[in-house]
């Protein structure tokens, strides 16, 4: 059994007194996890008004339901970044077709600049997985960047790249178990 | 299908690229499999790993200031234990029937005072979300959906405001509770395609719930709006019987 990290067990305590309604921890916990968690609705809304709305109610939800949290199931990153992402995937999934399209084109443009700008932010934990993503060829990270960023099914991603949809299901699938064997036991370093 | 398809398409949920259809298929199968649901917790840890993809952004400040004065409203506030300290070694200090009865008198009228605080405050929120409600329905080409209870929401009802631009307000009375990991959750259906998926709310004890969406595009100039209930983090398509829809 994988031991425990002391930052997930000062998380858990942190959801227990959540849970217990103590703003105080509520506090704590978006301190810690406010900068990656906006990030990554900023980088699926593409909007910064949008995107603070979510992170308002996906803090909102961690209040209401932190007595949900399961430490046998995951731990506590996982489970806010899957409630953010979720939340954020929903919202972008409200837009109209043609929006979401805008949206991912400004992205793209967007991705160009802050690549370029990226040598100043270095961070152990964003260095592990954009290596291992740039270790995927692009046939397969595409199509996992569109699902994840992106909100896009896989039907909708097999229309926007052309391919057959069996071929994006089979590309996606197998770039996300290389994804897994090249993070496995990495995820310890993931401490925020 | 067998247990190994199901398997296959859970990589995929975990990045939420599974379409309605076969979101509701594996959840089905979920529910049932042990084996399955611990796989997608695994992968899930995988997919969080990819959030770290996203450059780092500093959000506004006002947005801690927002969390932490909606849930200082939150009525379920009245949970925190205010004193923590020792009553055994309280009492003994005190010394004195007479302290003791001030002692109670102050403590009587500082929680009065609490609770007046507190319904004042709660006063204050009901206020905003009325002014807040007025003002969307007064909004030039706003239109307002009623939507009522079906056989498993007997009784609810509910309406939603909406402007050109979508934005939108649904208030919602005498649903029933939620269970707990559970939500209602807002759709937009529009023709024949799948369902749009809304917010989610949980009601007060009364089944009052308030919430702010954005209706959809698509669904601005004709569609059904209908709640279901659904896992507290909301569903890409429902899983469960509509509660109230519009339309009835």
């Amino acid at each position: 059994m994988q031991p425990e990290r002391a930052q997930d067990i000062h998380d858990i305590e942190l959801l227990k007194s959540i849970a217990a309604k103590d703003d105080a921890a509520l506090a704590l916990l978006y301190d810690r996890y406010r900068i990656i968690l906006f990030g990554l609705l900023m980088r699926i809304l593409n909007n910064r008004e949008e995107a603070e709305d979510v992170l308002q109610e996906a803090f909102l939800q961690v209040w209401r339901k932190a007595a949900d949290f399961d430490e046998n199931r995951g731990r506590p990153f996982t489970w806010l970044v899957t409630l953010a992402r979720s939340r954020g995937i929903d919202r972008v999934r409200t837009l109209s077709a043609r929006e979401r399209l805008a949206k991912a084109g400004a992205r793209e443009v967007s991705e160009e600049i802050s690549d370029a700008a990226s040598d100043a932010f270095k961070s152990e934990q964003r260095g592990l997985v954009t290596d291992a993503l740039a270790q995927l060829p692009d046939e397969q990270k595409r199509p996992i960047m569109l699902a994840y960023f992106d909100g896009l099914t896989q039907s909708e991603i097999a229309t926007r790249l052309g391919a057959p949809l069996g071929t994006v299901k089979t590309r996606m699938r197998t770039g996300l178990m290389k994804l897994r064997e090249m993070l496995a036991g990495k995820d310890e370093s993931f401490g925020f | 299908m067998v247990h190994d398809d199901y398997r296959e398409m859970i990589p995929a949920s975990a990045v939420s690229a599974l379409d309605a259809a076969e979101t509701r298929v594996l959840n089905e199968h979920l529910e049932n499999c042990t084996e399955c649901r611990k796989e997608l917790d695994d992968w899930q840890t995988t997919a969080a790993a990819l959030a770290v993809a996203a450059e780092p952004i500093e959000p506004s400040p006002k947005v801690r200031e927002r969390i932490l004065n909606e849930i200082r409203n939150d009525s379920s506030a009245s949970q925190v234990v205010p004193f923590r300290s020792n009553p055994r070694n309280f009492w003994t200090s005190l010394g004195s029937l007479g302290a003791i009865a001030a002692v109670v008198l102050f403590v009587v009228l500082i929680v009065g005072l609490i609770v007046l605080w507190r319904q004042n405050r709660a006063a204050q929120a009901d206020l905003a979300r009325a002014n807040e409600f007025l003002q969307l329905v007064t909004t030039p080409g706003a239109k307002v959906a009623e939507l009522k209870g079906t056989d498993v929401g007997a009784g609810a009802t509910a309406k939603l405001v909406y402007d050109p631009n979508g934005r939108a307000m649904l208030v919602a009375d005498k649903l029933p509770n939620v269970p707990q990991g559970k939500a209602y959750q807002l759709w937009f259906i529009v023709g024949n395609k799948p369902p749009l998926p809304g917010k989610t709310f949980v009601p007060d004890n009364a089944g009052k719930g308030v919430m702010k969406d954005q209706v959809p595009q698509p669904a601005l100039d004709s569609a059904v709006f209908a709640v279901t209930l659904e896992p507290a983090g909301g569903s890409s398509a429902p899983t469960s019987a509509i509660y109230l829809r519009s339309g009835l």
